[in-house]
């Protein structure tokens, strides 16, 4: 679950930006809209600990996270929350099984094979594990960029833009996939966008 | 999968990147082994090798001359002495050993040295095939001319004059035989011939023409007219200007040759009447005495028209040049390790942004920025182990071509060894090297901001 109170963010050149309070029960999705500009990226960063707010509190999963030490909110990060970029995010010197498994390192999930071969298989990834990632389509890249985010089971996944470059058929399969993985997993999800392709597959929804 | 496999991944992910930052680590490591080894087994060989000798006593000249000729056999001779001369200090109550060396000849670059049987006990050589000389003109090879020419018992060697394997006089009127190879000793007596003093004597004491027709026809060398044609055109021409060492010989010889070869026949004693006359390069002495030592050079050089010069001393001053060379060249060398220090901080920085994306993924991945730090640690000591390997392969083929070349110009033969101590401390160091440019490159990963690392890309 996923809950803010009064969250503000300001950059060092003065941009400030005050966020609607966020209540997200677990397992439940939640879609973030809105234009350009207005702080989506800042918003899902503040809310994965990447960047801490001027002010106001997030928990997630009953944690404050706001008070973690940059250690504590590496590894809480780490089990946690999946991330699902709006850019492919990956370690390009490796193969997309050994991004798999780096991404199952720290929580200490290596030794989930079957964890591997089944969202991989789902995924339609199996035949590509022992591509290099810059050997993917960009299908296949965003597939990958997606089970990287819940291959460790978080408790909430967070996706940026996920859709934005894609045709209106791949705009809803990812979205299928998205929810799908999310439901399996027993994750809540949280998608930020300004697509509006995406409105009509959630319930919840803010705009900022 | 270890963060130490993921290091590795990323340093090969880019070979060219990797090789660049590698090159002056390997130039300088290779270096440092090459001049190391170099020095230190030259040292090495030369310390064996005089060992059985104390004092050289030889003709007037350089004395470093005269110990790298008569013991290392490097260098040509200062000239010869008298025998009879030569006895009155082997007489002499210091004294323990002393061995009389005379040379001149070669075979295909290998010398022919004429020495007494004592020559054999004092470097502790045992023979391995046959027997030892019992005439003239029988011939002891070393264990490494027997390997390198394939010589054989029995097998017949014509000399050349001087100690070059091209240029020199063919004595093929006087072939020698091989009566017994030497067991592999690691010291110079692997590269010589070895015969009696006679031998040599004999060999340039110019019988009789019809005399040395005779030899010949018994022998099956091939090209003997042509040799000796140039043989007989030599002995006329060039003999009166020859300044070599031998020319005295040849001129006493030509007085004395009837009775030389009537004495070639008693093989063994010669005649006293002749020691005056008769001529050795040198003489290698041991000490009985460690007075011998502190006196006996000094009353030859003052008393005697010879020299006396002491091995140990020499090689020392020569050690002594050299060693402010190796100095030099292992100076050069630990800059340049210093600079492919820098250029591994360099390149592990460029890596370190140019990677900071995968970094700052690998944040979100729960690694924290100790975890990082140890990433790219294990990158740099990797770059800075191979480097180390590479250089240390390339150090030792160095060696081994410079030793190729040393045994063909001088007959000594360099080891190939495993890496030693001072190799080790040297991988000790290129490892830290390494360390403290991954520290001081690193500053970046604590400062990295991910939120605008991943946001901006």
């Amino acid at each position: 679950m996923v809950i803010t109170h009064q969250l503000k963010f300001q950059y060092g050149n003065g941009e400030a930006f005050n966020f609607p309070d966020i209540k997200l029960k677990a397992t439940q999705h939640l879609a973030v809209l809105g234009p350009s500009g207005v702080g989506k990226t800042t918003l899902l960063h503040l809310l994965s600990g990447i960047l801490p707010p001027s002010s106001g509190s997030i928990q997630i999963n009953g944690t404050e996270i706001t008070g973690l030490s940059r250690k504590a909110l590496d590894q809480f990060r780490g089990e946690h929350i999946g991330l699902v970029f709006q850019r492919y995010h990956f370690v390009k010197s490796l193969n997309v099984q050994e991004n798999l498994r780096l991404r199952q390192f720290f929580p200490g999930k290596m030794k989930e094979k079957e964890r591997r071969e089944a969202i991989a298989e789902r995924l339609g990834l199996t035949v590509h594990l022992k591509k290099r990632v810059m050997q993917l389509s960009q299908g296949q890249q965003q597939r990958l960029s997606i089970a990287l985010g819940l291959i460790h089971k978080p408790k909430v996944v967070f996706a940026d833009e996920p859709t934005s470059n894609l045709d209106d058929v791949n705009c809803e399969k990812v979205l299928e996939l998205l929810k799908e993985e999310a439901n399996l997993c027993g994750s809540s999800l949280v998608i930020i966008t300004h697509d509006q392709r995406v409105t009509e597959h959630f319930k919840n929804q803010i705009v900022l | 999968m270890k963060l130490g496999f993921v290091a590795f991944k990323n340093m090969i992910s880019k070979p060219l990147n990797m090789v660049l930052s590698l090159l002056l680590l390997v130039l300088s490591v290779s270096l440092v082994t090459f001049v190391l080894q170099l020095s230190e087994q030259l040292n090495g060989q030369m310390g064996k090798n005089i060992t059985p000798v104390d004092m050289v006593v030889g003709a007037k000249g350089s004395p470093l001359q005269l110990v790298l000729s008569s013991v290392l056999h490097i260098d040509t001779p200062t000239g010869n002495i008298k025998l009879e001369e030569a006895k009155q200090i082997m007489r002499h109550p210091f004294v323990g050993s002393a061995i009389p060396v005379s040379y001149g000849d070669n075979f295909k670059g290998y010398r022919i040295l004429g020495t007494e049987v004592n020559y054999f006990d004092s470097y502790g050589v045992k023979i391995s095939d046959g027997r030892l000389y019992e005439s003239t003109f029988e011939l002891v090879a070393g264990s490494t001319v027997a390997q390198k020419l394939g010589l054989k018992l029995g097998d017949k060697v014509v000399g050349s004059h001087g100690l070059a394997a091209i240029g020199g006089e063919a004595h093929d009127d006087k072939p020698y035989t091989i009566v017994g190879i030497l067991q592999p000793s690691g010291k110079v007596v692997d590269q010589l011939l070895i015969c009696n003093l006679k031998s040599v004597w004999d060999a340039h004491d110019h019988g009789e023409e019809d005399e040395g027709h005779e030899d010949e026809e018994n022998q099956d060398n091939t090209s003997h007219e042509h040799n000796d044609e140039e043989h007989e055109h030599n002995h006329e021409s060039i003999e009166p200007t020859h300044d070599d060492h031998h020319d005295h010989e040849h001129d006493e010889g030509e007085h004395h040759h009837d009775e030389e070869h009537e004495g070639q026949n008693g093989a063994g004693d010669h005649n006293h009447e002749h020691d005056e006359e008769k001529e050795i390069t040198s003489l290698l002495i041991k000490f009985k005495n460690p007075i011998g030592l502190v006196q006996l050079p000094r009353f030859i050089n003052e008393n005697t028209n010879m020299q006396a010069a002491l091995p140990g001393f020499e090689v020392q001053r020569l050690m002594g040049l050299l060693g402010s060379g190796v100095k030099t060249l292992n100076g050069i060398a630990i800059a340049i390790l210093l600079v492919s220090g820098f250029s591994i901080f360099i390149s592990l920085l460029k890596t370190i942004r140019e990677r900071r994306q995968e970094l700052a993924l690998l944040r979100t991945y729960g690694l924290g920025t100790g975890k990082l730090l140890f990433l790219v640690l294990c990158e740099g000591l990797f770059l800075a182990f191979i480097g180390f390997i590479v250089g240390w392969l390339f150090g030792r083929l160095a060696l081994f071509m410079a030793s190729k070349f040393i045994e063909s110009g001088y007959g000594y033969v360099l080891q190939i060894n495993g890496p030693n101590f001072v190799e080790l401390v040297l991988l000790g160091v290129t490892l830290l090297i390494g360390v403290i440019a991954v520290f001081l490159a690193s500053t970046s990963i604590f400062k990295l901001n991910i939120s605008k690392v991943l946001g901006d890309a």
